[in-house]
């Protein structure tokens, strides 16, 4: 291995012991195809990190409308660059077969004299192990976010400690309404809601499942008849946002659709006042 | 056997007292017959339920009419014949069982009752084929409707084209490998003369024709308009042509277990003296292990839709929420066979690719243990998951994590596949024929159908997707990206075996590339739809998702003139390809050991097993220095 001859130390007596692992992976390294693809490799990865920003970026069509959203994105975010190094391998590894090792076309059956490479205990080790660890990650970032969320959907990102605001959802063939049994019961088919205030949806359905997303921020949750669902989410941006039914539910779902009005303090009191509800 | 050879050449010998009707029985008397069954049911109930000659439809006069086309259908096809045989006491002798094996009827017995597995493979091809085309002209229906702002169609018959699209192509993606080259190359593949129960093969089959028909009709009267996932109560608002799902299911569900039981016979029990389990094909493991999850859960899926029936024609609630029915109990019931039912698609192909690949590399499987460890993972695992598509039904928000974690664990052996992928692949030259082109298409789309599957299996990150176009564009990567794609490979691959002649490689070719960059167009665009936000099942989609959708619809038309040119291929290689010889690829398994076009018992002496079949390459030249630094003996 070595090419300083004067200050190598004396050849050892042969042995039949296996080369030193770090000289294993040395002559492995200096093989001509594992540089290529390395640099494929790199490559391959290096493609999802535009696509991770454009995914999380574009999730509802715009930046989040409350902090869950934000870790839904965030969860995209991270999972897309966590796997790239093993789908730009997986990626570089059938562009170097394809393109790389060599081909031959033809009728005859060809003697391609490739090496009868039958099991490698390191590398399906190695493989076992990364994949393992990464399916532990996304196991465990999992479960912390969606603890997360759920708190977040209980109301625990609000600044001021708020109590929540209960809100009534029903969902029927093809229309969404919704009730605010706090302020007396009001009732609106456009969802409006105060900023910076926790919401519950106490959701139900007269007729079919529906499926109640207010897509920008994050909330979504089955309308079943029979039972109620709940949901939660402290909006924290102004401004109107599309609410759309995301459980097939006969022929107009399509057009089941309404908007959620995110209002600031005096426009929300404002609105409760139009609505005939004295505070 | 053998020494009736010249007579029966000249002409066929009609053992003397064979069933004189089954001589004549085929497709059309099939037909017949269950149109007449279909008609007469149906004048029945009509009298028996409202009194009247010919009531309009309701559910309970098209459910005992649909009955009637069944049971007509099969009566007329033969399917009775042998058991009342047996009930008389006559059962088939050596030289009737070969006539059912369709023995000298040349063309007729690809429309018969015929038992011998290579023709039913045929008929498996030919009929997936048909419900995969009828699959793929809904599909460009749907897209046309998306790709435009106007109102092609009534809402309702865009529903239903959804729902219909749907049913076709999973139920055709489950035969289309375990179907023509489960029935056709497994038996060869393990040196067997035939299926383990070859009569129950052919009952498998006609099922499937039997059931496809109410499933056609259904279109015609009010369509399945529910998706194909058919949530109640929302299907209960269906008209009764819906039953016509309901009984293709239930059908379906029967003729899956058939074939399962037949083909995990034929594969524990049936496989050539020496072929031991490490010395067994993967793709054998691969079918096995699909039809073993077919096996135990298909009936769910039966369950659910009888139940269904039930609620329809017998006034019982179990999924009607106003009367204490629940709409969760469906739900469960319906994806604990869901699930599973995508690795019972797409195992037979993975397998597939995997044994392909090897004989396109010419080196051995990089780890066949890997492999086997990977399918069997993914079975042990298939049953645990289902309830992943229910994370935002509110059913038990505390259940996403168990399922969350248990969605996710299912990686870890899908990924051992891919390591022995790419471990066949590495360092091999390749011999780039179309099959092991098509293996690489694969693998890409399977990256894709991988990553977007981690995002749903995670429950934060579902509260984005779930019932957005991002799950549909995800598992059309896996169905059609993976599934179908390994399908075509395979297709191509062991169609020389089948037909006896050589695949129009070039023509085919154009088709493949063409339908693959078509499908990356229609699904990327589709991820971007769903995750701008764009709901699925959608009939118009609102000004923000128009261009995406556009764009889909042109890749969408892609796909469709790039499968109509493979379509042509395959069509135009069947009748005028080059002969083939018996083992063109230079492959090890033992279906190319035997003759083509294969002889009625496959091997004219069965088989034996010294070796597992991937005997291919030279040592490793780098183990070999390894080696003899080491001074060890080289392996060789
Ligand atoms: C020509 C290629 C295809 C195109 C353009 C296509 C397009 C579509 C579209 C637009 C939908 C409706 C999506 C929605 O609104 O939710 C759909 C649904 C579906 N497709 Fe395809 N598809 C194709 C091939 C396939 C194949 C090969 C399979 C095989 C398994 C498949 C399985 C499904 C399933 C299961 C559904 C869900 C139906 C439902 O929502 O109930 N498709 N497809
Ligand atoms: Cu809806
Ligand atoms: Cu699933």
């Amino acid at each position: 291995m070595s090419q300083d001859l004067d200050t190598s130390p004396p050849p050892e007596p042969p042995t039949n012991r296996p080369l030193p692992p770090g000289d294993r992976l040395g002559t492995f390294l200096a093989r001509p195809y594992v540089k290529h693809i390395a640099a494929i490799w790199v490559v391959c990865t290096l493609i999802w990190v535009p696509i991770a920003y454009w995914l999380a970026g574009n999730m509802g069509a715009g930046p989040a409308a409350s902090k869950l959203m934000g870790a839904l994105k965030e969860t995209v975010f991270v999972f897309t660059l966590v796997s790239a190094p093993l789908m730009g391998f997986v990626l570089a590894v059938i562009l170097y077969s394809w393109l790389g090792w060599g081909r031959v076309s033809g009728d005859e059956v060809p003697d391609l004299k490739n090496p009868a490479i039958k099991g490698n205990p390191i590398a399906v080790t190695i493989w076992t192990i990364v994949v393992s660890f990464l399916a532990f990650f996304l196991v465990t970032w999992g479960i912390v976010e969606y603890t997360v969320v759920n708190n977040y959907a209980a109301g625990s990102d609000n600044p001021e400690k708020l109590q929540p605001l209960e809100v009534h959802v029903t969902g029927q063939q093809w229309l969404w309404s919704f009730s605010y049994p706090e302020q007396g019961g009001i009732s609106s088919e456009t969802l409006f809601l105060p900023h910076n205030r926790p919401v519950v949806f106490k959701a139900t359905s007269k007729d079919v499942i529906h499926n109640f997303w207010i897509v920008p921020m994050g909330v979504k949750i089955d309308v079943n008849p029979g039972a109620v669902t709940l949901a939660g989410v402290t909006p924290d941006t102004l401004g109107s946002f599309p609410i759309r039914c995301a459980e097939l539910c006969g022929m107009h779902h399509a057009f089941m659709q309404t908007q959620a009005v995110v209002l600031d303090k005096a426009d929300w009191n404002s609105w409760l006042a139009s609505m005939g509800v004295t505070s | 056997m053998t020494t009736t050879a010249t007579e029966t050449a000249a002409m066929p010998v009609y053992p003397k007292n064979f069933l004189r009707s089954l001589r004549r029985q085929n497709v059309f008397t099939a037909f017949a017959g269950g149109i007449v069954g279909f008609l007469v049911m149906r004048v029945a109930a009509s009298l028996f339920f409202r009194g009247e000659f010919w009531h309009g439809d309701s559910n309970r006069i098209i459910t005992v009419a649909f009955i009637g086309w069944g049971v007509g259908f099969m009566a007329g096809i033969g399917a009775f014949n042998g058991v009342f045989r047996w009930f008389a006491g006559k059962d088939l002798d050596h030289a009737e069982a070969e006539y059912m094996a369709g023995k000298d009827l040349g063309v007729k017995r690809y429309f018969r009752y015929t038992t011998d597995h290579k023709v039913v493979g045929i008929q498996y091809l030919v009929v997936t084929m048909v419900i995969l085309a009828i699959g793929g002209t809904l599909a460009m229906l749907i897209r046309t409707q998306l790709g435009i702002s106007m109102e092609l169609f009534n809402p309702n018959t865009y529903n239903s084209f959804v729902g219909t699209h749907g049913v076709a192509m999973v139920v055709g993606m489950i035969l289309v490998v375990t179907g023509p080259i489960g029935n056709f190359i497994v038996p060869m593949m393990v040196g067997a003369r035939d299926m383990a129960f070859p009569r129950l093969n052919a009952l498998s089959l006609w099922l499937v024709v039997a059931a496809l028909i109410p499933l056609v009709m259904s279109l015609f009267m009010g369509g399945i308009r529910d998706g194909w996932t058919v949530y109640q109560p929302l299907a209960i608002q269906a008209p009764p042509g819906a039953v016509g799902y309901i009984f293709f299911i239930v059908i379906f569900s029967i003729s899956t277990a058939v074939s399962s039981v037949n083909l995990l016979v034929t594969i524990v029990r049936m496989r050539a003296r020496g072929m031991t389990w490490s010395r067994t094909p993967i793709f054998v493991y691969s079918v096995a292990a699909s039809v073993g999850l077919a096996l135990p859960f298909f009936p769910f899926y039966m369950y659910s839709q009888l139940l269904a029936l039930s609620d329809r024609t017998l006034s019982t609630s179990f999924f009607i929420p106003e009367r204490g029915g629940s709409v969760w109990l469906y739900e469960h019931i319906f994806w604990i066979l869901g699930h599973p039912e995508v690795y019972v698609i797409i195992l037979p192909g993975i397998g597939a690719c995997l044994e392909i690949m090897v004989v396109f590399l010419r080196k051995p499987l990089f780890s066949f243990r890997t492999a086997v460890v990977g399918i069997a993972g993914i079975v042990a695992l298939a049953g645990l998951v289902w309830a992943h598509h229910m994370f935002m039904t509110g059913w038990a928000p505390l259940a996403g994590y168990p399922f969350m974690i248990s969605t996710e664990m299912i990686s870890i052996p899908l990924s051992l596949i891919v390591l022995v992928m790419i471990g066949t692949m590495w360092r091999g030259k390749v011999w780039t024929r179309l099959p092991m082109m098509i293996i690489y298409a694969v693998v890409f789309n399977k990256i894709i159908g991988g990553l977007t599957g981690i995002f749903l299996s995670d429950v934060p990150a579902d509260m984005h997707f779930h019932g957005s176009m991002f799950v549909t564009a995800h598992f059309h990567y896996m169905l059609m990206g993976t599934g179908l794609f390994g399908a075509m490979a395979a297709i191509v691959f062991w169609f020389p075996k089948m037909t006896g002649r050589m695949f129009d490689e070039r023509l085919g070719s154009i088709g493949f590339w063409t339908a693959f960059v078509g499908f990356q167009i229609t699904f990327m665009a589709m991820f971007a739809a769903g995750n701008l936000g764009m709901p699925r099942r959608v009939f118009q989609s609102s000004e923000l998702f128009l261009l995406s959708n556009q764009i889909s619809t042109v890749g969408a038309y892609m796909i469709g003139v790039g499968m109509l040119i493979f379509l042509a291929a395959l069509i135009s290689s069947w009748k005028s390809g080059v002969i083939a010889s018996s083992n063109p690829w230079g492959s090890q398994t033992l279906e190319w050991q035997t003759p083509t076009p294969v002889p009625l018992e496959n091997f004219p002496v069965l088989p034996v097993v010294t070796s597992d079949p991937y005997q291919y390459g030279v040592p490793d030249p780098y183990q070999v220095e390894r080696d003899l630094e080491t001074q060890k003996e080289p392996v060789a």
